[in-house]
């Protein structure tokens, strides 16, 4: 057996908490389903069309899927599980309702865009089902969550203080207090760097959206739950103010919590983990090179649909010439910003382009979205309709922070190997930061992708 | 195997897309998914998402329609139009994510090549060369070589020298002008401690940590840095009442005991013996005698308006060289240029003449004259240490000592014969390079590969004159003045290692910009 796999105890252990923590997920889901009427569709699957028969396949079926979230993320530690589970059930999303529902019914599998938009109910119900599958497994496992005051007062300033500078934009202070409140109860105000807490807060901001910003509203007005394309299409519009109030959240209270310790803290083995080689300049050479390759790759895209043009305008001035050294000067800055907030998260390949086409997300929803069109004196494209037209940077911006992060990746390691180390102890020390950042990293990453991958459903029609 | 499960699923509903082509694709998408996720086959399913997508941004949106000879638009439209090959990708990356480690667990497990035994690699000396050789060793590490380094030296810091006359001066703090070597090289095995013999029978070096016993530290290749040490060619006195410039602590203790002697002076009656007390006499007008005249010149005058009893004409400053011009590194020009500014300043020279000997209150030159001080700097000679028993290693154009095998040398240490045959100058530029060479050649030898001759032309040379002037000679192109002294600061700032170190030394300028030096000398100085 190779080192750190799970044992037989540890695999039957977690398929049974995820037996139970999906029945508990199952429950929040099919009381969502009940709401708008998808229980019979679950029964066909039995050649029955009773709401109720639908409702115990539906818990047969969570429990089933549940022990599969057990089996796989066992090892996943406490609020880290909840992006696994947000995760698990967005891709059971894509599995179920739309390629073997319809197979195990005799229909044809619903990948097409007017089918997603039809299953965008399902979408939110499998999103909140993993949520919830995730939260009570955590429960189930380790007991009564262990939160300090600290952290609690922390989020309770940080969630707040973002959404006063998003002000100007959107009033977002009531789900601010809340996202404050929720950020340290789910994620425990464990340290970790910058960069990761923007990626987790960005994250964070998707999921206080699918709650505050889409379900809560109808709810609190006393209507139905409404989870259809036509109410995502106007909430989408609020969905760039979330994702950066949850990143906004999780960068205050990151550096908060650096403050803290820098002022209260008394031991000094509590306020230094970074291992020997963080070299400064070093990282900021490898933001400017790796950012201006990936611009250039970006610029490839941007070029076609006439997006250089508009940033030559930050500037003054006009032409894509103009704009192209604009845009590369930009994605240079961004780079270095990269390098300075990723430094020694990206243990491979894979991590690197994880961080960096997360990271690319981020300055989607911040940069195109926000920033250039108020500095170009511009309405800001927080509606379905502007946010479809920016797509084509969507896709830019991908591209720029996957060859951002693997080529950062690439010359960090040439440098300064994580791998290398003098002793035992440090090794140790390696080791643990390495599973830390890649326990909870992979859900992050893909929880993006999810959010970019919807973002045409989010915004078609109409 | 995720691809022909999508791929046949999408064939079969007719969602459009070649079936082979799509296989052919997941395929290329599962090498990649493999080469990329091989070190942790446990948790690659966010990997073959992550490939998915981008797969999904290069192949369906961007390379598919060029192939058809469209043009890609990337649009919302375009996305959705082809959104079934985008649940299609992300579920095969997934697929292929998931199937991944279940493979890997039941096809045989290819038999790990032994790993290579890693060369065991000594370097004896923390200076320039000894921390480039451990960096550069570093970076081969980093790229598959099998080396195991050591850099042993008995002091746990690199010293930054050419900052070293500004320290004796008193415009910067020690401490910023080092770096610890840890620091400069983190990812190879430090031994603070000194080396008392090498032991190349055994391929040994003995090494003495304070420990109840030496210790023996075994090498494959020895990697000698061990610089110089001065040498006062057994003149009388010299050693015991001259004051070098070599170490912090050399500086330290010069520093205080200028500011004790105008502690003295201040106070002193006898004017022959304040005069002794003023008069300060450097040997050698290299670039450590040069920078360390017009240092101590800036000292004793940045402070005296501390000491109202001490008439500003009363110190006196002397020079003393061998040759007929100072600094004869530079060009004839630009040693002039240095000599009057320094004369211009009331500092005074002796040519054609050796210290021959240093008595208490006057300092013997070989004409027999003499020169009434209390202080003499020597930096008029340099030879290796004992370890190398004050002679220089002799090494051949690839680095290696003559004579020895797996024996290298580099630095000041070293005589190291440049293209024509002469000796390469004992410069931190110099000793830089030949650091990361050896490491090259030592890999090379390793590897079965001939080794390669250093060869290296000199970028430039620069030298401090105090208070706002300096001489330079870089490229061939001459600076002197205000520009040279910019200049000088400007590269040894950006060469000090670590942005730390720079923000300290920078820092220290500024505030040696706006007030006097500080006077303060601990008791036990």
């Amino acid at each position: 057996m190779r080192e750190n796999e799970p044992t037989r105890d540890d695999l039957v252990g977690g398929a049974w908490r995820g037996a139970v923590a999906g029945v508990a997920g199952g429950l929040v889901f099919g009381a969502c389903m009940a709401s708008y009427g998808s229980l019979p569709t679950v029964a066909s699957i039995v050649r029955v069309s009773s709401p109720y028969a639908g409702f115990a396949v539906h818990l047969v079926i969570a429990a089933v899927i549940g022990t599969g979230f057990g089996i796989l993320a066992g090892r996943v530690r406490g609020g880290e599980l909840l992006f696994w589970g947000v995760m698990y059930g967005g891709f059971w999303w894509f599995l179920g309702p739309q390629t073997l529902l319809p197979l195990l019914t005799g229909e044809p599998v619903t990948w097409d865009l007017a089918a997603a938009q039809r299953l965008l109910p399902s979408l939110y119900g499998h999103l909140a089902y993993g949520a919830v599958t995730a939260l009570a497994f955590a429960l189930l496992g380790r007991g009564r969550p262990d939160i300090g005051l600290r952290p609690v007062l922390r989020g309770l300033v940080a969630g707040p203080a973002a959404a006063l500078v998003l002000l100007p934009a959107s009033n977002l202070l009531v789900a601010g207090i809340v996202a404050g409140i929720g950020y340290p109860l789910l994620f425990s105000g464990r340290r970790e760097g910058t960069g990761p807490a923007l990626i987790r807060g960005t994250v964070y901001g998707f999921v206080v959206w699918v709650a505050a910003g889409l379900t809560a509203p109808p709810l609190l007005r006393g209507d139905d739950l409404d989870w259809s394309a036509a109410a995502t299409r106007t909430a989408v519009g609020s969905l760039p103010g979330y994702l950066l109030l949850g990143a906004g959240t999780a960068l205050v209270f990151s550096w908060l919590g650096l403050l803290s310790r820098l002022l209260f803290v008394d031991d000094v083995r509590r306020l230094h983990d970074e291992g020997a080689g963080a070299h400064g300049l070093h990282a900021t050479g490898f933001g400017i090179l790796a950012g201006l390759l990936g611009g250039s790759v970006f610029a490839l895209v941007w070029w076609r649909s006439g997006g250089l043009v508009q940033v030559a305008g930050l500037v003054g001035g006009h032409g894509p010439v103009l704009g192209l050294i604009v845009h590369l000067v930009i994605a240079q800055l961004i780079g270095v910003s990269y390098a300075l907030l990723f430094r020694r998260r990206a243990f491979d390949l894979a991590s690197g382009i994880g961080w960096g086409v997360s990271y690319g997300f981020l300055w989607w929803v911040l940069g195109a979205l926000t920033l250039l069109p108020a500095l170009l004196g511009l309405p800001l494209r927080w509606n379905a309709a502007a946010i479809s037209t920016a797509f084509p940077s969507l896709v830019g911006h991908l591209a720029y922070g996957a060859v951002l992060g693997a080529i950062h990746q690439y010359l960090e390691n040439r440098v300064n190997p994580w791998w290398v180390t003098r002793g035992e102890a440090e090794t140790a020390r390696v080791v643990a930061r390495r599973e830390q950042a890649l326990g909870s990293a992979p859900a992050l990453w893909m929880v993006t992708v999810l959010i970019a991958v919807a973002v045409p459903v989010f915004t078609a029609g109409g | 195997m995720g691809g022909a499960v999508v791929g046949g699923l999408m064939a079969y509903q007719g969602l459009g897309g070649v079936f082979w082509l799509f296989v052919v694709y997941s395929g290329l998408t599962g090498v990649a998914l493999g080469f990329l996720g091989r070190h942790r086959p446990g948790g690659v399913v966010a990997l073959g998402l992550l490939l998915g997508l981008l797969g999904w941004l290069a192949w369906t949106l961007t390379l598919d329609p060029l192939r058809r000879g469209e043009t890609p638009t990337w649009t919302a439209a375009a996305a959705a139009a082809e959104y079934p090959r985008l649940v299609g990708d992300l579920l095969a990356g997934a697929m292929a994510g998931v199937l991944f480690p279940l493979l890997a667990r039941f096809l045989p497990e290819r038999a790990e090549p032994e790993p290579a035994v890693a060369a065991r690699i000594v370097i004896i000396g923390g200076g320039f060369g000894g921390v480039a050789a451990a960096q550069r060793f570093e970076k081969l590490r980093a790229r598959g070589r099998a080396v195991d380094v050591t850099l042993v030296s008995d002091s746990n810091f690199l010293l930054f020298t050419p900052m070293l006359a500004e320290v004796a001066g008193g415009a910067l703090e020690a401490q910023h002008i080092s770096a610890p070597v840890r620091a400069c090289a983190p990812h190879t095995r430090f031994r603070r401690g000194e080396v008392t013999r090498i032991d190349i029978t055994e391929r040994a070096v003995v090494l003495r940590t304070g420990g109840l016993r030496d210790e023996r530290v075994p090498f494959d290749h020895l990697v000698v840095a061990t610089g110089v040490v001065p040498a006062f060619f057994g003149l009388p006195g010299v050693e015991e009442r001259g004051f070098t410039l070599k170490t912090l602590g050399d500086a330290a203790r010069l520093r205080a005991h200028v500011l004790g002697l105008l502690e003295l002076a201040e106070q002193e009656s006898d004017p022959r013996e304040r005069a002794r007390q003023l008069s300060f006499v450097v040997a050698g007008g290299g670039f450590a005698g040069a920078e360390a005249v017009a240092e101590l010149f800036d000292l004793v005058h940045g402070v005296l308006r501390h000491y109202p009893g001490i008439d500003p004409e009363e110190p006196a400053f002397m020079l003393v060289h061998s040759g007929q011009r100072i600094l004869p590194e530079l060009s004839d020009r630009l040693g002039d240029y240095a000599r009057e500014r320094l004369e211009a300043r009331g500092i005074g020279f002796r040519f054609g003449v050796r210290v021959a000997e240093v008595a208490e209150s006057a300092v013997w030159l070989n004409d027999r004259t003499s020169i009434p001080a209390r202080t003499l700097v020597w930096t008029a000679g340099n030879r290796p240490g004992p370890l190398l028993s004050g002679r220089k290693l002799t090494t051949d154009a690839a680095l290696r000592v003559e004579g020895v095998d797996g024996i290298w040398a580099v630095g000041d240490c070293a005589e190291i014969p440049d293209p024509e045959g002469r000796p390469y100058p004992p410069t931190a530029q110099h000793a830089l390079r030949e650091g990361a060479q050896v490491a090259d050649n030592v890999v090379a030898v390793l590897e079965g590969r001939a080794p390669k001759p250093f060869v290296f032309r000199t970028i430039g040379i620069l030298c401090l004159l105090g208070h706002r002037t300096a001489a330079a000679e870089i490229k061939g192109r001459r600076f002197s003045g205000l520009a040279a002294w910019f200049l000088w600061r400007g590269i040894y700032l950006a060469k000090l290692p670590g942005a730390e170190k720079r923000l300290r030394v920078l820092s220290d300028w500024v505030i040696d910009l706006a007030f006097p030096r500080d006077i303060t000398v601990s008791r036990d100085a």
